[in-house]
């Protein structure tokens, strides 16, 4: 247990003295936050109000899973530093443990900065149903980031690992409706944003705000990816 | 040397054999490594000198023979290997942004019964970077914090691979007193390098390794030993030298040209009885050399070929 608290401290204060990862990963959907709300959205279309601030977790998360993540594992594979790390008694899983923490503990911290600046600068409301938008958001936050370890397991450096993780974030945007929000999603394609991580997610938060229980599609999705993710990861995942 | 018991023997391989596709890295390995000793793995870059560490430290399995350390299988018993075995591989580096203390406290959870981080970082100079971030340490700081890590576990058997390859002179000279110092506190170490000088000054014995064979075990002196053939003698002589005349001294056993060189070669005797000989005809031998056997030439003895030329 020492191990994995240890690793869990030593990790994050690396992850905190990257700047350039940290600027993506909270800036970007900031920015995002910031420019759409003073662009403005009455609630036409069907596009919900919730929309902006899950989008600007979704993406903030998926950054996270999709790249962050990855990054980091693969380029400790490449550097030779899970090589080193194979020479001692710890086993390779409480590093992935270590980082899941530490990168569930940066996605909390990207949704409350999400939350607090849409309501303190721009009057957003809040999630109306607490405790389902924090089950949803941390269901949404626990399957990026498995996806993030599955790549990590598979890719050998880091840049493989860039380029698998934008393969899957852009796509992912495409389907959770980024660019197409609510009713401007066609109808055809809509099963895929019930299932996809992000679609399923920013979703069932946008569920949560209105004061509903999430759908139970996009709840077993997420779970779903989870659980699939996380047993290729554990099982492919080596130290060379 | 201290006697050499089987219970000393805390490393041995037996006939060890691995390739990666269809390329031999190590043919036929074979060497056992006694309690205590610096034991030197030598040879030319190719050699499969890493691949027969990492096969001692559990890192490969072998496709044919047998390794054991303290007569556990490496491959097998990670968890006691792992513990006894701190290893310092090339090209494994450290994350970036790690400080040197932070890394240290790391590495020291690893393991179940660690040394002190901050003891280790005062015995190996580095207390005065402690903070700072290991991409800012020289090329000699982080050997030596890669030493430290190899060290925190308090293992029984350091491997250290190419420990001092790309350090000046001056860091060199202090990384080797520093392995003799961590072989004097009772840790056995397995050295593996390609410089010559390094393996004659720190190793109790070496193997030389050359394309994936054993090709020789012993001390350093012994090595020199076994390669000298007796005396060489250089030399030029003004007039006519029959070789016929010097064959037929009895301390002779070989005599040829190069150039306008002799090389005579023979027993310890050579020298006086050629001198002697030469004398007596008068001829007086110009620009006389004796050649003192080296481990570059004990190399060049039993692999066939001159240690530079093997390099890859």
């Amino acid at each position: 247990m020492s191990q994995t608290l240890t690793l869990t401290r030593i990790e994050t204060k690396l992850f905190v003295r990257e700047w350039s990862g940290l600027f993506f990963v909270f800036a970007l959907p900031l920015g995002l936050l910031t420019i759409f709300s003073l662009l403005g959205n009455d609630g036409s279309d069907g596009i919900p109000v919730s929309f902006l601030p899950t989008m600007a977790i979704g993406i903030g998360v998926g950054i996270l899973g999709l790249a962050s993540l990855p990054m980091i594992l693969a380029g400790y594979r490449e550097k030779g530093v899970l090589r080193r790390m194979s020479t001692t008694p710890v086993r390779p899983v409480k590093l992935l443990i270590a980082q899941l923490l530490l990168h569930v503990a940066a996605a909390v911290a990207v949704i409350l900065l999400i939350l607090f600046v849409g309501k303190v600068a721009f009057g957003a409301a809040l999630p109306g149903s607490p405790l389902m938008f924090t089950l949803a958001a941390l269901l949404y936050c626990v399957s990026q980031l498995s996806i993030g370890l599955l790549i990590a397991g598979l890719v050998s450096t880091a840049k493989g690992a860039s380029v698998v993780g934008n393969i899957l974030f852009f796509p992912s945007m495409f389907f959770a409706g980024v660019w197409t929000p609510g009713d401007v999603m066609p109808e055809s394609l809509r099963w895929l944003r019930d299932i996809t991580p992000m679609g399923a997610g920013m979703s069932s938060m946008q569920d949560a705000w209105a004061g509903n229980w999430p759908g139970t599609v996009h709840l077993v999705a997420m779970v779903a990816v989870t659980a699939a993710c996380l047993a290729l990861a554990a099982r492919y995942f080596r130290w060379e | 040397m201290p006697e050499n018991r089987p219970e000393d023997d805390l490393v041995v391989v037996n006939h060890l054999r691995k390739s990666y596709g269809t390329t031999v890295a190590v043919e036929d390995v074979s060497l056992t490594v006694r309690a205590g000793e610096i034991f030197g793995i030598l040879g030319p870059n190719g050699a499969g000198k890493t691949t027969t560490v990492e096969s001692i430290a559990g890192l490969r399995t072998p496709d044919a023979g047998t390794v054991r350390v303290a007569g556990l299988d490496p491959r097998k018993r990670r968890t006691e290997i792992t513990s006894l075995v701190g290893v310092q591989l090339q090209a494994s580096e450290l994350p970036e942004r790690i400080k040197a203390h932070e890394a240290l406290e790391l590495y020291a959870s690893f393991y179940p019964n660690p040394a002190d981080p901050a003891e280790l970082l005062e015995r190996l100079g580095l207390t005065k970077v402690r903070n700072t971030a290991f991409a800012k340490l020289s090329g000699g700081q982080k050997q030596r914090l890669s030493i430290a890590l190899a060290l925190v576990g308090n293992p029984k058997i350091a491997i250290l691979d190419e420990l001092t390859t790309g350090l000046d002179p001056q860091a060199r000279r202090g990384t080797w007193e520093l392995v003799k110092q961590i072989r004097d506190s009772g840790v056995t170490i397995i050295l593996v390098t390609h410089f010559m000088e390094e393996a004659e000054y720190l190793c109790d014995r070496l193997a030389i390794i050359d394309a994936g064979r054993v090709v020789a075990l012993d001390t350093p002196a012994g090595l020199v030993e076994a390669a000298s053939s007796g005396q060489r003698i250089t030399f030029r002589v003004a007039g006519e030298l029959d070789d016929a005349i010097l064959k037929g001294l009895p301390a002779v056993t070989s005599v040829h040209h190069d150039g306008d060189r002799v090389v005579v070669t023979g027993n310890d005797d050579l020298l006086v009885a050629v001198v002697t000989e030469l004398a007596g005809r008068g001829l007086a031998p110009v620009d006389l050399h004796t050649e003192q056997t080296t481990l570059d030439d004990a190399f060049l003895a039993l692999a066939g070929r001159n240690f530079e030329g093997a390099e890859r």
